[in-house]
């Protein structure tokens, strides 16, 4: 009885400050560290969805670069600040599901806060006008038929995209070399030049190359199809819609921060991507909008992080 | 071609994009002027700032900031014996010495005379020859690149310093500070001594800023008292005009530019590249080459047109190809996203107006500089050398400081910077050449990555390094480098 009384009284004020809490925050400005160095995609969608946050907000937020370390640097700084709503994180994925373990690092997804995702795009496998394959069924058949003999530039070691490639390759037992290059733009011109056989890396820097018939891209590592790449299946088309690993942005707080708070920095996310600037800068950079956010956020990090821990076990890449 | 190009004058004619530009080059000029602050970072802050704005003026501002800061980072070198930029590196060579005996004025001049030229060859390359030269660039794959940094690495190693052991043991330290971090092929963790820090290795910007910043500064205060400068580099000589200038050295600035063109076309090599390999021709042509390295103005030409040839040609890659050739160009690519432009190959025809423009603008700053930083920024930077030491040594190191924390935000960024200081301070000391350690850094993992990456392609068959033409002609080049070299080095022990 005692037990219950209390129960209920600390629930009663809880919902009695709560709003209290969410009304006089934020009141001063909000610092979000980015894990990535200024003028790299985090970091351009990063402050472009700052720009409209900050309306809503009614209040200025910094964005401070602490790059370094695979975007680890930056994560452990913000695990290590005051969770108080004043400083938040804006990141990718991959510092949180791919580098725990590959780094040591001082933060886990079971810790830090979660308040929303934001949006996600997904990855491509293209290959040259001349190769033996015109769909995603033709292009697996043939790497299944020829082991070993196919180059993949990638995102290098623990890249998102070299995991996405490893997952379905594992899955439809195919053995491709992976090259690992600094990224989608060092890929695409070793890609052009002939040096590697196929394209794996994200989808805008490759579409003005698909419109002039010099690559044709038959994968993408969504479950969906992509609207832009008309030529390519995504993978519920092939029946392996588990199989999807794509790059997604989120903003994440540091461990026990208020969740009233965590509510008012994600219903104003979900505010300011509603801005057709933000919406039209998106479509651009050929991403696509993804609203998820709290414990289903947290979930989310937990099937990709255990997915990727899998996977990069196979690969003898797993070091924590 | 020619007619989207002569139609796109206008546009960066226009009142918005000339404003953008003298502001751009204003502020290049003072953030390259700041060892620390970086064009990077100003151009990452600034354009966010121009979302709202025509893409023309976005891109005039970068232009203006891009040249503008390839010249302002001379300033320090010529002045301080600090560059103020990585590629200001080969400026400090001989503005510094030329300061020492009284012609900072000149030297100044010199320099900016020098990157306004290789400014306007490497714009003019861009307008004229960017299809032609990007076939070039996908033409390059890791095993041409391996042969690249080499050849860098070896020749500026061989020819930077008095004696080619010292700058060979420079380069071999600078590969091994380079080899610090995560291996990007493997993923192994290479001496981090468990520590997270260095996981990500030592950042080039801070082990050159700790370099060569931090021993000029110390070697200033241990004579505080001393009369450091001579009165005289605060004039700039008048008996100089611009048409001297242009009598001198223009065979000079013409084997540069071609140099930090062809550099340029290359994503990832970079204007420290360009400027070295252009000193270095130029002192392997001089007729004194000895005289290299006491003050000889050849020398500034040489580096400041090559680095500054280097930043137009940089942007052929990103803007026929979608490929950025350095971190400017990504944040070019960034912006033009952002105003809903796909870069590629078909940006040329679908917004010629903007690529064309900006192609103009590039030209523009590159000759706005000789107006900015010849009549102003010239003259007020000069006056830095008035301050007196106390105040000098001090100012200069807290910049330092602010450049080097902004970059990550990162306290122990400025510990490596003094350690790295330390370094610099014993390696000069011991007569040992900087500029191949902070190259060793830059380019022993560029050649490490890119040796591995053709190993994995053509699955360890070495004879690829020597069987495609293009390698072979490096392989040649820098034979004939050392031979020359070693062919000097045997004349002068005959004759002595």
């Amino acid at each position: 009885m005692k037990t219950t009384l209390l129960i209920t009284a600390t629930a009663m004020s809880a919902a009695a400050f709560a709003p209290v809490l969410a009304s006089d925050y934020p009141n001063r400005p909000i610092e979000i560290i980015v894990p990535a160095p200024a003028g790299g995609g985090t970091d351009n969608v990063a402050r472009m969805l700052n720009q409209y946050l900050e309306q809503e907000l009614g209040q200025a937020a910094a964005v401070l670069n602490v790059a370094g370390g695979g975007g680890a640097i930056g994560v452990n700084q913000l695990a290590r600040s005051r969770a108080d709503g004043y400083t938040l994180l804006s990141t990718w994925n991959s510092p949180i599901t791919t580098v725990p373990h590959m780094q040591r690092v001082q933060y886990s997804y079971e810790t830090l806060t979660p308040i929303t995702s934001t949006s996600q795009s997904a990855y491509t496998l293209c290959v040259s006008p001349d190769f033996p394959a015109d769909n995603a069924e033709e292009l697996l058949t043939e790497l299944q038929a020829n082991p070993g003999r196919y180059t993949y530039g990638n995102d290098g070691v623990g890249g998102t995209m070299r995991l996405a490639a490893e997952r379905i390759f594992d899955a439809f037992d195919i053995t491709a070399r992976p090259i690992p290059f600094g990224g989608a733009g060092e890929t695409l011109q070793n890609f052009l030049g002939g040096h590697v056989d196929i394209y794996g890396g994200s989808i805008t820097p490759v579409l003005p190359y698909v419109e002039d018939g010099q690559a044709k891209c038959l994968l993408v590592t969504s479950a969906d199809d992509n609207d832009a790449l008309p030529q390519a299946s995504g993978l519920a088309a092939l029946g392996h819609a588990e199989l999807e690993t794509v790059l997604w942005r989120m903003m994440l707080g540091p461990e026990g921060m208020d969740e009233a708070r965590a509510e008012v920095i994600a219903d104003a996310v979900a505010r300011a991507v509603k801005h057709p600037e933000f919406q039209a800068f998106l479509a651009d950079q050929g991403e696509t909008l993804n609203l998820v956010r709290g414990e289903a956020l947290r979930e989310r990090l937990q099937q990709e992080a255990q997915a990727i821990g899998e996977t990069l076990e196979g690969l003898g890449l797993k070091q924590h | 071609m020619f007619e989207s190009l002569l139609n796109a004058l206008p546009v960066a004619l226009q009142l918005g994009s000339l404003v953008s530009l003298v502001v751009g080059t204003l502020v290049g000029i003072l953030i390259g002027a700041l060892p620390g602050l970086n064009p990077v970072m100003a151009i990452a802050l600034m354009l966010p700032l121009t979302y709202g704005f025509d893409p023309v003026i976005a891109l005039g501002l970068v232009a203006g900031i891009y040249n503008g800061s390839m010249y302002g980072g001379s300033i320090p070198a010529i002045l301080l014996n600090i560059p103020g930029t990585p590629a200001a590196i080969a400026t400090t060579f001989d503005g510094y010495p030329m300061t020492r005996k009284g012609q900072g004025g000149l030297a100044l001049k010199t320099a900016c005379w020098s990157s306004a030229i290789g400014g306007i060859v490497s714009a003019l390359a861009l307008m004229t020859l960017a299809p032609m030269l990007a076939k070039v660039t996908l033409a390059f794959g890791p095993s041409e690149y391996f042969w690249v940094a080499v050849f860098g690495l070896v020749s500026i190693a061989v020819l930077v310093g008095k004696e080619a052991s010292k700058g060979m043991l420079s380069a071999l330290l600078g590969v091994i500070i380079g080899l610090v971090g995560v291996d990007a092929i493997s993923g192994a963790e290479r001496y981090t001594f468990g520590t997270l820090y260095l996981v990500g290795g030592f950042e080039l910007l801070i082990v050159l800023i700790g370099l060569y910043a931090i021993p000029p500064v110390l070697e200033m205060a241990e004579k505080p008292n001393a009369s450091y400068f001579n009165a005289d580099s605060f004039r700039v000589s008048a008996g100089d005009g611009g048409f001297g200038l242009i009598r001198r050295y223009w065979p000079t600035w013409a084997r540069s530019s071609l140099t930090g063109v062809c550099v340029g076309i290359l994503p990832g090599a970079g204007g420290n590249l360009a400027a070295l390999l252009s000193y270095n021709e130029a002192k392997r042509r001089a007729s004194d080459p000895d005289s290299f390295g006491t003050g000889n103005p050849v020398g500034v030409a040489a580096a400041e047109s090559g680095n500054s040839a280097d930043n137009a040609s940089a942007m052929i890659p990103s803007l026929t190809l979608g490929i950025p050739g350095n971190l400017i160009a990504a944040l070019v690519l960034g912006a033009l996203m952002i105003h809903g432009l796909q870069p590629g190959p078909q940006l040329f025809t679908r917004s010629p107006d903007v690529v064309f423009g900006f192609m103009w603008q590039l030209l523009l700053t590159a000759m706005l500089l000789l107006l900015l930083g010849g009549m102003i920024a010239t003259r007020l930077f000069a006056q830095i050398l008035r301050m007196p030491t106390a105040l000098l040594v001090p100012t200069t190191l807290v910049l330092m400081a602010i450049g080097i924390y902004t970059v990550n935000g990162n306290v122990v960024d400025l510990y490596v910077m003094l350690a790295f200081g330390m370094l610099g301070y014993l390696l000069n000391r011991l007569a040992f050449p900087l500029a191949p350690v902070v190259l060793g850094v830059l380019l022993g993992p560029m050649a490490e990555q890119n040796l591995r990456l053709s190993m994995l392609i053509y699955q360890n068959d070495w004879t690829v390094l020597f069987s495609r033409p293009i390698s072979l002609g490096i392989v040649a080049l820098l034979t004939a480098v050392l031979f020359s070299q070693a062919w000097r080095a045997w004349r002068s022990q005959q004759h002595s």
